[in-house]
C-alpha cells in the first residue's frame, strides 16, 4: 500500500515535471517559431492574420530578403569574422589560462584580476576610446581590427572559465606527461586542451553565439559596407520609420539558423562543460 | 581531431593575414554618412546620377540604429576621421559643441552667395533648422552650419472613415470641441486617440504645442530662464490638458508605454481616429495599409484666441566635415540634391517633405496636408534658450504619470518646478555646468 502511494507520487511529481519543462521549453521556442511564421506571411496578412499557420504562406520573403540585403557577402563577413574569433579566443584563451593555473611567476594574481576586472566594463563604455586606438594602429575599418577587437571582448570569460577548469585537473597527468618528455607547451597541446573539450565548447558557443549577434561594435569600427557583419542587413530591414516585417523575419530565420546547427552541434559537449569541473581527468 | 585543429588554424591563420585587408577609397570620394533605412536606395540612386552628370564621386554609407550612427560620429570626431557630409542627430547643445569643437564648417558663405540663392530656394524653416542666429546661449559664431534635405512637422491625422461612423464631419478645432468628439467615439465603440507618448520625445512635443498656445513663446522662454516657475497658472493649465483628455477617456489603453512604432500600427489600422505624428507617418501608413482614408490637422487649440504651433523644420540635414579634403565637393553635392528636381526624386520615392520650394509638384494629399501647416511651426532648434534636459525629463514623466492617473497637475507642477531650483542651484554653482 505504502509502495503503491510512492509510486503514484512519483508518477505525479513527474508529471509536474514534464508539465512544467514542456512550459518552459514552449515559452523558449514559441517566439522562434512566430518568427518562421512572420516570415511565410505577406506584409497585408501579418497584422491581421492571428493564426498560428499562416493561410497563404509567401515563401518570397527569403529570397527578397536575401536579394535586397546583400545576404551573401555579410553572410561570409560573419562567418570569416565568427571563426577568427572564435579560434583567437580558444587559443589565446586556453593558453593564458593554463598560464595563470600552472605557471608560478610575480604578478600573477594580480594580471588574472585585472583580466576577469575586464569583464565589468561595459562595451559601449569603451567605445571612443577603441575607435581612437583603432584608427592610431590604422586598424579602423579594417577586419583585422574588428577581429582584434573581438576577440579582446571575448577572453576575460574565456580565460576565467578555462582557469578553473585547468586548477581542477589531476598535476599527476601533468607530471606522466613530463616523464614522456612532454614540454608545457606540449602538455597543454596534447594533455590539457583534450582534456578541455565540454569547456572548450562552452566557450565556442558562447563566443560564436557574441560573434554573430554583435553589431554595435562592428557599426563603429567597419565603415564599409562591404566588411559589415550580418546583423547589419537585419538593422536596415528594421527601419527607423518603417519596418517591413516579412523580409524581417525571413533575415532574422536565415541569420538564425547556423547559430542554432552550430549549438545543436555542441550540445552534448555543452551540457557536459556546464556541468563538468569535477570529473575533469 | 588534433590534425583537423591544426587545419582550422592554418585557415583562420590564413584569413587573418590575407583576407582581412582595409578598403581603401580614392580620397578624392565624396564620403557620406547617414542612418535613414528610408531613404538609403533613392540617396544611393542620386550619388550615381550625381556622378554620371559631374564625374564626382559619393560614397553613401548607411548606418542604422540612430543611436549606433551618433555614436559612431562621436568616436570619429574624436580620432578626427569624420567623413566629408555627415548628419548630426544629437539636440541643440550637441550640435553647438560640434560646430565650437571646429568639427562643422560653416555654410553661410556658400547659401549667400550669388545673392543668397541657395537660401532662396528652400523653406525658411528648414535652414532657420540649421541656422545660429547673433547672441545665441550656446555662444557659437552666428551662421548656417547644416542643409535641409527635407522637411517634417508634426500634427494632428485623423481617419475619416471612423469619424463618419461617429457622425464627425470635421474636426475639432478647439479643445472643448475636442473632448466633445471623443465623448461621439467612444460612445460608437471607437478608441479616440493614440500617439506613442511611451517616448518622451513626442510627450515633449505635445506639451510644448500646448505651452506655446496657452502661455505663448515669450513665457515659455522665461521658464526656460528660470523667471517663470512651473507652478505658474499657465503651465498648470497646460498639465490639465492631458488630464482633461486622460478623463474623457481620449488615450488608447497602454498609450504612456506604446512606442510610436506601435502606435502607427495602430492608427494604420484603424484602431483609432485620431494620431499625433509627424509627416514621416504617410511613409509608414502607406506601407502598412495603402487604403487608409485620412488627413491632417493641427491639434485642437486650449485657447483659441492665440495659436496653436507645433514642431516642425527641417526633417533631416546633413552637415560638411570643416576638417575633410573634399569640402567644396561636398558643399556642391548637397547644393544639387537640394535642388528642384533631386527634391521632386527624394519626395516621391521616399514620401517625404522637399525643403525646396519649387519642389511642392504633384505631392500626395496628405503630404499637402502637413505641408499647408508648415507656416504653423516652431522647433527646439529656433528657440532662443532650452530647457535643461534633466527638467524635460522630469516635466514629460510627469505628464505621463498624469495621464495613467498616478499625479495631478498641481503635484507633478510642484515637482517639475523642485526639480528646476535643482538644476538652476547647479548652473549658478562656481564651475557648474
Amino acid at each position: 500500500m505504502a509502495r503503491d502511494r510512492s509510486v503514484i507520487l512519483r508518477v505525479v511529481q513527474n508529471m509536474f515535471l514534464h508539465v512544467f519543462l514542456m512550459t518552459v521549453a514552449v515559452a523558449c521556442l514559441f517566439p522562434l517559431f512566430w518568427m518562421v511564421r512572420s516570415s511565410l506571411m505577406s506584409k497585408a496578412a501579418i497584422f491581421t492574420d492571428h493564426g498560428l499557420i499562416p493561410r497563404d504562406p509567401h515563401w518570397g520573403s527569403y529570397a527578397t530578403a536575401w536579394v535586397k540585403g546583400d545576404f551573401g557577402i555579410y553572410f561570409l563577413n560573419s562567418v570569416l569574422y565568427t571563426v577568427c574569433v572564435v579560434m583567437g579566443i580558444v587559443i589565446i584563451g586556453s593558453l593564458a589560462a593554463f598560464a595563470f593555473s600552472r605557471l608560478r611567476f610575480p604578478g600573477r594574481n594580480i594580471l588574472f584580476t585585472l583580466f576577469v576586472a575586464a569583464m565589468m566594463i561595459p562595451l559601449p563604455g569603451s567605445f571612443v576610446p577603441l575607435f581612437v586606438l583603432m584608427s592610431k594602429l590604422h586598424l579602423a575599418n579594417t577586419r583585422l581590427g574588428y577581429v582584434l577587437c573581438m576577440i579582446n571582448v571575448g577572453l576575460s570569460f574565456s580565460i576565467l572559465l578555462l582557469k578553473t577548469f585547468f586548477d581542477k585537473m589531476p598535476t599527476d597527468l601533468e607530471d606522466a606527461a613530463r616523464i614522456d618528455g612532454c614540454s608545457r607547451l606540449q602538455i597543454w597541446w596534447h594533455v590539457a586542451l583534450p582534456l578541455a573539450r565540454p569547456a572548450l565548447a562552452v566557450i565556442v558557443v558562447y563566443n560564436a553565439l557574441n560573434v554573430w549577434n554583435e553589431y554595435i561594435l562592428a557599426t563603429l569600427l567597419l565603415s564599409d559596407k562591404s566588411l559589415m557583419p550580418l546583423q547589419r542587413v537585419l538593422m536596415v530591414f528594421n527601419g527607423a520609420y518603417q519596418v517591413d516585417y516579412p523580409i524581417l523575419m525571413a533575415g532574422l530565420t536565415m541569420t538564425a539558423l547556423p547559430i542554432i546547427g552550430l549549438y545543436l552541434l555542441m550540445q552534448r559537449y555543452l551540457v557536459k562543460g556546464i556541468f563538468s569541473g569535477a570529473v575533469v581527468g | 581531431m588534433r590534425h583537423a585543429f591544426v587545419r582550422l588554424s592554418c585557415v583562420v591563420l590564413f584569413l587573418a593575414i590575407f583576407g582581412c585587408g582595409r578598403v581603401d577609397r580614392h580620397s578624392e570620394t565624396v564620403e557620406l554618412w547617414h542612418w535613414m533605412t528610408d531613404r538609403d536606395e533613392t540617396l544611393q540612386k542620386l550619388a550615381r546620377q550625381y556622378e554620371q552628370e559631374t564625374g564626382v564621386r559619393v560614397h553613401v554609407e548607411l548606418f542604422a540604429p540612430s543611436d549606433a550612427y551618433s555614436n559612431k560620429i562621436i568616436a570619429a570626431a574624436q580620432a578626427n576621421v569624420l567623413p566629408d557630409i555627415f548628419g548630426l542627430l544629437d539636440k541643440k547643445p550637441i550640435v553647438a559643441s560640434f560646430i565650437k569643437a571646429g568639427f562643422v564648417e560653416d555654410l553661410t558663405p556658400a547659401f549667400e552667395a550669388d545673392g543668397g540663392a541657395w537660401q532662396a530656394e528652400l523653406f525658411p524653416p528648414a535652414v532657420d533648422t540649421n541656422r545660429f542666429l547673433p547672441g545665441n546661449v550656446e555662444g557659437v559664431k552666428p551662421g548656417i552650419y547644416g542643409v535641409p534635405i527635407d522637411l517634417t512637422n508634426i500634427q494632428l491625422v485623423f481617419n475619416r472613415t471612423l469619424l463618419k461612423k461617429a457622425g464627425i464631419a470635421e474636426p475639432a478645432k478647439t479643445l472643448d470641441g475636442f473632448l466633445e468628439q471623443v465623448a461621439t467615439l467612444r460612445r460608437v465603440g471607437v478608441t479616440p486617440f493614440v500617439s506613442g507618448f511611451g517616448e518622451i520625445w513626442l510627450v515633449d512635443c505635445f506639451a510644448s504645442n500646448y505651452a506655446f498656445n496657452i502661455l505663448g513663446e515669450e513665457k515659455v522662454m522665461r521658464t526656460f530662464q528660470g523667471e517663470v516657475p512651473y507652478t505658474d497658472s499657465g503651465w498648470i493649465e497646460v498639465l490639465r490638458v492631458f488630464d482633461r483628455l486622460a478623463r474623457a477617456g481620449a488615450f488608447m489603453e497602454g498609450i504612456v508605454t506604446k512606442g510610436n512604432k506601435y502606435a502607427e500600427q495602430d492608427f494604420a489600422l484603424e484602431r483609432a481616429a485620431f494620431a499625433f505624428n509627424g509627416s514621416w507617418c504617410v511613409n509608414v501608413y502607406h506601407d502598412m495599409n495603402p487604403a487608409l482614408d485620412y488627413g491632417v490637422t493641427t491639434l485642437p487649440a486650449a485657447d483659441p484666441l492665440l495659436p496653436m504651433r507645433s514642431w516642425g523644420g527641417a526633417g533631416s540635414s546633413f552637415v560638411v566635415s570643416a576638417h575633410g579634403p573634399n569640402k567644396e565637393k561636398a558643399i556642391a553635392f548637397l547644393h544639387w540634391i537640394t535642388r528642384r528636381d533631386q527634391q521632386i526624386v527624394l519626395t516621391h520615392e521616399t514620401y517625404n517633405l522637399p525643403s525646396n520650394r519649387e519642389a511642392v509638384v504633384a505631392l500626395p494629399e496628405v503630404l499637402g496636408g502637413f505641408l499647408r501647416t508648415m507656416a504653423h511651426t516652431t522647433h527646439p532648434m529656433i528657440w532662443s534658450h532650452s530647457e535643461d534636459p534633466v527638467v524635460v525629463e522630469a516635466l514629460d514623466k510627469g505628464i505621463q504619470a498624469i495621464i495613467i492617473g498616478d499625479a495631478t497637475p498641481e503635484e507633478i507642477a510642484a515637482r517639475v518646478q523642485k526639480v528646476k531650483e535643482q538644476q538652476l542651484r547647479k548652473l549658478r554653482r562656481p564651475g557648474g555646468f
